[in-house]
Protein backbone atom coordinates (compact mmCIF):
# COMPACT_ATOMS: atom_id res chain seq x y z
CA UNK A 1 0.00 0.00 0.00
CA UNK A 2 1.52 3.29 -1.05
CA UNK A 3 1.20 6.60 0.64
CA UNK A 4 -1.06 8.90 -0.50
CA UNK A 5 -2.91 12.11 0.20
CA UNK A 6 -6.27 11.55 1.64
CA UNK A 7 -9.47 13.99 1.68
CA UNK A 8 -11.73 15.33 4.10
CA UNK A 9 -15.09 13.48 3.32
CA UNK A 10 -18.13 13.59 4.94
CA UNK A 11 -19.93 10.75 5.36
CA UNK A 12 -23.02 11.70 6.46
CA UNK A 13 -23.32 13.99 3.07
CA UNK A 14 -23.19 10.37 1.32
CA UNK A 15 -25.55 9.09 3.87
CA UNK A 16 -27.92 11.57 3.40
CA UNK A 17 -27.63 10.72 -0.41
CA UNK A 18 -28.37 7.37 0.08
CA UNK A 19 -30.95 7.60 1.94
CA UNK A 20 -32.64 9.94 -0.57
CA UNK A 21 -32.03 7.54 -3.45
CA UNK A 22 -33.48 4.60 -1.28
CA UNK A 23 -36.59 6.56 -0.30
CA UNK A 24 -37.37 8.16 -4.19
CA UNK A 25 -36.61 4.87 -5.78
CA UNK A 26 -39.14 2.36 -3.15
CA UNK A 27 -41.34 5.65 -3.52
CA UNK A 28 -40.95 5.03 -7.23
CA UNK A 29 -41.91 1.60 -7.33
CA UNK A 30 -45.15 1.66 -4.85
CA UNK A 31 -46.41 4.29 -7.09
CA UNK A 32 -45.34 3.03 -10.20
CA UNK A 33 -43.57 5.69 -11.19
CA UNK A 34 -40.63 5.28 -13.68
CA UNK A 35 -40.09 8.88 -14.03
CA UNK A 36 -39.46 9.24 -10.26
CA UNK A 37 -37.28 6.33 -11.11
CA UNK A 38 -35.54 8.53 -13.97
CA UNK A 39 -35.49 11.70 -11.69
CA UNK A 40 -32.89 9.99 -9.12
CA UNK A 41 -31.03 8.92 -12.34
CA UNK A 42 -30.90 12.16 -13.84
CA UNK A 43 -29.87 13.62 -10.23
CA UNK A 44 -27.59 10.91 -10.04
CA UNK A 45 -26.04 12.13 -13.30
CA UNK A 46 -25.78 15.39 -12.39
CA UNK A 47 -24.11 14.87 -9.59
CA UNK A 48 -21.39 12.68 -11.23
CA UNK A 49 -20.63 15.39 -13.64
CA UNK A 50 -20.21 18.19 -10.83
CA UNK A 51 -17.96 15.59 -8.89
CA UNK A 52 -20.88 15.44 -5.91
CA UNK A 53 -22.95 13.67 -4.24
CA UNK A 54 -26.33 14.51 -6.59
CA UNK A 55 -29.08 14.59 -3.29
CA UNK A 56 -26.31 16.30 -1.48
CA UNK A 57 -28.11 19.49 -1.39
CA UNK A 58 -30.65 18.10 0.87
CA UNK A 59 -27.72 17.69 3.63
CA UNK A 60 -26.52 21.04 2.75
CA UNK A 61 -29.80 22.86 2.41
CA UNK A 62 -32.02 20.84 5.18
CA UNK A 63 -30.74 18.52 7.33
CA UNK A 64 -26.97 19.77 8.46
CA UNK A 65 -28.77 22.83 8.65
CA UNK A 66 -31.58 22.21 11.34
CA UNK A 67 -28.96 19.37 13.06
CA UNK A 68 -30.56 16.61 12.17
CA UNK A 69 -27.51 15.24 10.57
CA UNK A 70 -24.15 15.95 12.25
CA UNK A 71 -20.96 15.79 10.10
CA UNK A 72 -18.87 12.72 10.22
CA UNK A 73 -16.26 14.13 8.46
CA UNK A 74 -13.26 10.80 7.84
CA UNK A 75 -9.56 10.82 6.13
CA UNK A 76 -10.31 9.44 2.77
CA UNK A 77 -10.43 9.20 -1.15
CA UNK A 78 -13.22 10.94 -2.41
CA UNK A 79 -12.62 9.49 -6.05
CA UNK A 80 -14.67 6.21 -5.18
CA UNK A 81 -17.53 7.13 -3.99
CA UNK A 82 -17.97 9.27 -7.30
CA UNK A 83 -17.29 6.35 -9.46
CA UNK A 84 -19.98 4.71 -7.14
CA UNK A 85 -22.46 7.25 -8.09
CA UNK A 86 -21.62 6.69 -11.58
CA UNK A 87 -21.92 3.26 -11.25
CA UNK A 88 -25.09 3.86 -10.04
CA UNK A 89 -25.99 6.54 -12.37
CA UNK A 90 -25.71 3.64 -14.93
CA UNK A 91 -27.74 1.10 -13.32
CA UNK A 92 -30.41 3.61 -12.52
CA UNK A 93 -30.54 4.93 -15.96
CA UNK A 94 -30.40 1.33 -17.59
CA UNK A 95 -33.29 0.90 -15.17
CA UNK A 96 -35.15 3.65 -16.01
CA UNK A 97 -34.49 2.37 -20.15
CA UNK A 98 -36.40 -0.77 -19.41
CA UNK A 99 -39.00 0.64 -17.58
CA UNK A 100 -39.77 2.97 -20.31
CA UNK A 101 -39.21 0.15 -23.15
CA UNK A 102 -42.27 -2.20 -20.80
CA UNK A 103 -39.28 -4.26 -19.22
CA UNK A 104 -40.86 -3.81 -15.74
CA UNK A 105 -39.04 -6.70 -14.13
CA UNK A 106 -35.65 -5.22 -15.38
CA UNK A 107 -36.33 -2.15 -14.44
CA UNK A 108 -37.74 -2.37 -11.58
CA UNK A 109 -35.07 -4.82 -10.44
CA UNK A 110 -32.25 -2.71 -11.52
CA UNK A 111 -33.90 0.13 -9.08
CA UNK A 112 -34.00 -1.73 -6.43
CA UNK A 113 -30.54 -3.23 -7.06
CA UNK A 114 -29.16 0.37 -6.95
CA UNK A 115 -31.67 0.49 -3.13
CA UNK A 116 -30.31 -2.45 -1.87
CA UNK A 117 -26.39 -1.26 -2.52
CA UNK A 118 -27.65 2.10 -1.63
CA UNK A 119 -28.55 0.44 1.87
CA UNK A 120 -25.33 -1.49 2.49
CA UNK A 121 -23.35 2.09 2.15
CA UNK A 122 -26.15 3.68 4.35
CA UNK A 123 -26.90 1.10 7.22
CA UNK A 124 -23.56 -0.97 6.72
CA UNK A 125 -20.96 0.99 6.13
CA UNK A 126 -19.92 -0.77 2.83
CA UNK A 127 -19.68 0.62 -0.50
CA UNK A 128 -19.92 -1.77 -3.29
CA UNK A 129 -18.77 0.95 -6.05
CA UNK A 130 -15.73 2.32 -3.75
CA UNK A 131 -14.73 -1.54 -3.39
CA UNK A 132 -15.22 -2.18 -7.33
CA UNK A 133 -13.07 1.37 -7.98
CA UNK A 134 -10.61 -0.46 -5.68
CA UNK A 135 -9.78 -3.55 -7.23
CA UNK A 136 -9.79 -2.18 -11.17
CA UNK A 137 -6.98 0.17 -9.30
CA UNK A 138 -5.05 -2.98 -8.48
CA UNK A 139 -4.99 -3.26 -12.74
CA UNK A 140 -3.32 -0.30 -13.01
CA UNK A 141 -6.38 1.77 -15.59
CA UNK A 142 -5.95 4.88 -16.26
CA UNK A 143 -8.02 7.21 -13.68
CA UNK A 144 -7.97 4.60 -10.88
CA UNK A 145 -5.09 5.00 -8.89
CA UNK A 146 -6.12 5.88 -5.38
CA UNK A 147 -5.73 2.71 -2.74
CA UNK A 148 -8.20 2.07 0.60
CA UNK A 149 -7.26 4.17 3.54
CA UNK A 150 -4.14 2.74 5.09
CA UNK A 151 -5.78 -0.02 7.57
CA UNK A 152 -9.08 0.26 5.87
CA UNK A 153 -10.92 -2.67 4.23
CA UNK A 154 -11.04 -1.64 0.32
CA UNK A 155 -14.73 -0.39 0.04
CA UNK A 156 -15.21 -0.61 3.86
CA UNK A 157 -16.19 3.50 5.23
CA UNK A 158 -12.45 4.71 7.53
CA UNK A 159 -11.97 3.59 10.46
CA UNK A 160 -12.51 0.43 9.99
CA UNK A 161 -9.57 -2.34 10.21
CA UNK A 162 -9.15 -4.62 7.07
CA UNK A 163 -9.69 -8.40 8.00
CA UNK A 164 -6.74 -10.32 6.52
CA UNK B 1 -55.26 1.80 -9.27
CA UNK B 2 -55.53 1.52 -5.08
CA UNK B 3 -55.31 -2.24 -5.35
CA UNK B 4 -52.15 -1.85 -7.22
CA UNK B 5 -50.75 0.73 -5.16
CA UNK B 6 -51.69 -1.56 -2.42
CA UNK B 7 -49.72 -4.48 -3.82
CA UNK B 8 -46.72 -2.99 -4.72
CA UNK B 9 -46.39 -1.09 -0.95
CA UNK B 10 -46.78 -4.89 0.31
CA UNK B 11 -44.23 -5.54 -2.24
CA UNK B 12 -42.00 -3.16 -1.20
CA UNK B 13 -42.76 -4.10 2.28
CA UNK B 14 -42.03 -7.48 1.80
CA UNK B 15 -38.60 -6.65 0.21
CA UNK B 16 -37.37 -4.54 2.92
CA UNK B 17 -38.56 -7.29 4.80
CA UNK B 18 -36.66 -9.73 3.81
CA UNK B 19 -33.52 -7.52 3.84
CA UNK B 20 -34.25 -6.99 7.41
CA UNK B 21 -34.09 -10.51 7.71
CA UNK B 22 -30.68 -11.23 6.17
CA UNK B 23 -28.96 -8.37 8.48
CA UNK B 24 -30.81 -10.24 11.73
CA UNK B 25 -29.24 -13.41 10.55
CA UNK B 26 -25.72 -12.29 9.85
CA UNK B 27 -26.37 -10.45 13.56
CA UNK B 28 -26.78 -13.92 14.59
CA UNK B 29 -23.80 -15.35 13.04
CA UNK B 30 -22.24 -12.81 14.79
CA UNK B 31 -23.64 -13.40 18.08
CA UNK B 32 -22.54 -17.50 17.93
CA UNK B 33 -18.93 -16.22 16.95
CA UNK B 34 -19.04 -14.01 20.07
CA UNK B 35 -20.30 -16.96 21.85
CA UNK B 36 -17.50 -19.09 21.10
CA UNK B 37 -14.86 -16.85 21.42
CA UNK B 38 -16.06 -15.45 24.71
CA UNK B 39 -13.26 -17.29 26.51
CA UNK B 40 -10.95 -15.64 24.47
CA UNK B 41 -11.53 -12.12 26.67
CA UNK B 42 -11.09 -14.06 30.22
CA UNK B 43 -9.53 -16.96 31.64
CA UNK B 44 -12.35 -16.99 34.23
CA UNK B 45 -15.90 -15.27 33.75
CA UNK B 46 -16.26 -11.94 35.79
CA UNK B 47 -20.73 -13.08 37.16
CA UNK B 48 -21.54 -9.86 35.68
CA UNK B 49 -22.95 -8.66 32.83
CA UNK B 50 -19.90 -7.84 30.07
CA UNK B 51 -19.76 -4.76 27.21
CA UNK B 52 -17.10 -5.72 24.56
CA UNK B 53 -16.61 -2.56 23.00
CA UNK B 54 -14.34 -2.79 19.40
CA UNK B 55 -12.87 0.51 18.91
CA UNK B 56 -9.68 2.02 16.47
CA UNK B 57 -8.31 5.38 17.60
CA UNK B 58 -8.93 7.50 14.30
CA UNK B 59 -12.90 6.37 14.41
CA UNK B 60 -14.67 9.66 15.02
CA UNK B 61 -17.95 8.53 15.55
CA UNK B 62 -16.52 6.09 18.80
CA UNK B 63 -14.38 8.95 20.36
CA UNK B 64 -17.93 11.38 19.98
CA UNK B 65 -20.83 9.39 20.31
CA UNK B 66 -20.20 5.36 21.66
CA UNK B 67 -17.25 6.53 24.29
CA UNK B 68 -19.32 9.19 25.79
CA UNK B 69 -22.40 6.59 25.91
CA UNK B 70 -20.57 4.04 27.21
CA UNK B 71 -18.87 6.09 30.29
CA UNK B 72 -22.28 7.10 30.80
CA UNK B 73 -24.00 3.68 31.11
CA UNK B 74 -20.48 2.58 32.99
CA UNK B 75 -21.49 5.33 35.47
CA UNK B 76 -24.98 4.48 35.94
CA UNK B 77 -24.21 0.76 36.71
CA UNK B 78 -21.12 1.04 38.80
CA UNK B 79 -19.65 -2.32 39.74
CA UNK B 80 -22.33 -3.97 37.94
CA UNK B 81 -21.17 -3.57 34.48
CA UNK B 82 -17.57 -4.73 33.23
CA UNK B 83 -16.39 -3.32 30.01
CA UNK B 84 -13.61 -4.62 27.96
CA UNK B 85 -12.82 -2.02 25.03
CA UNK B 86 -10.70 -4.00 22.17
CA UNK B 87 -8.53 -1.56 19.95
CA UNK B 88 -9.07 -3.48 16.35
CA UNK B 89 -5.89 -2.41 14.93
CA UNK B 90 -3.72 -3.32 17.97
CA UNK B 91 -6.07 -6.80 18.20
CA UNK B 92 -7.11 -7.63 14.64
CA UNK B 93 -6.74 -11.27 14.77
CA UNK B 94 -9.90 -11.32 17.65
CA UNK B 95 -11.75 -8.67 15.45
CA UNK B 96 -11.45 -11.29 13.11
CA UNK B 97 -12.34 -14.10 15.54
CA UNK B 98 -15.18 -12.11 16.95
CA UNK B 99 -16.09 -11.79 13.19
CA UNK B 100 -16.02 -7.94 13.50
CA UNK B 101 -16.33 -5.48 10.08
CA UNK B 102 -16.85 -2.26 11.52
CA UNK B 103 -16.03 0.25 14.12
CA UNK B 104 -17.49 1.25 16.68
CA UNK B 105 -19.10 -2.85 17.29
CA UNK B 106 -20.45 -3.96 20.81
CA UNK B 107 -21.75 -7.14 22.27
CA UNK B 108 -23.82 -7.46 25.21
CA UNK B 109 -22.65 -10.48 27.15
CA UNK B 110 -24.40 -12.11 30.16
CA UNK B 111 -23.55 -13.35 33.46
CA UNK B 112 -23.46 -16.42 31.92
CA UNK B 113 -21.22 -15.66 29.05
CA UNK B 114 -23.70 -16.20 26.39
CA UNK B 115 -23.26 -12.97 23.94
CA UNK B 116 -26.88 -11.79 24.13
CA UNK B 117 -27.16 -8.73 21.63
CA UNK B 118 -25.08 -6.56 18.70
CA UNK B 119 -25.23 -3.39 17.63
CA UNK B 120 -22.97 -2.91 14.28
CA UNK B 121 -22.54 1.06 14.23
CA UNK B 122 -22.80 3.69 16.87
CA UNK B 123 -25.06 2.50 20.11
CA UNK B 124 -26.55 5.11 22.34
CA UNK B 125 -26.90 4.74 25.92
CA UNK B 126 -30.60 4.46 26.37
CA UNK B 127 -30.34 1.52 23.81
CA UNK B 128 -27.07 0.10 25.65
CA UNK B 129 -28.76 0.45 29.50
CA UNK B 130 -32.16 -1.48 27.97
CA UNK B 131 -30.31 -4.33 26.66
CA UNK B 132 -28.19 -4.46 29.91
CA UNK B 133 -31.53 -4.20 31.86
CA UNK B 134 -33.19 -7.33 29.62
CA UNK B 135 -30.52 -10.10 30.19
Amino acid sequence: MTSQTLQKVDHSLLKAHQLMIISLNVLAFILDLPILAALVALVMGIGSLLKTPGFGFVYKNLLKPRGWMKPDVLDDNPEPHRFSQILGFAFMTAGSAALYLGASVLGWGLVWLVVALAALNAFGGFCVGCAVYYWLSRFNLPGFSKQPPAGTFPGMKPGVRASR
Amino acid sequence: MNVEILLRFGLAVSIIVLGALVYWLINQRLLIRARNNVFSLFNTLPNKPVLVYFTTPDCAPCKTVQRPAIDRVSDLLGEKLEVVEINAYEQPDLAKTWGVMSVPTTFVIDQRGEARYVNNGVARAEKLLEQIQTL
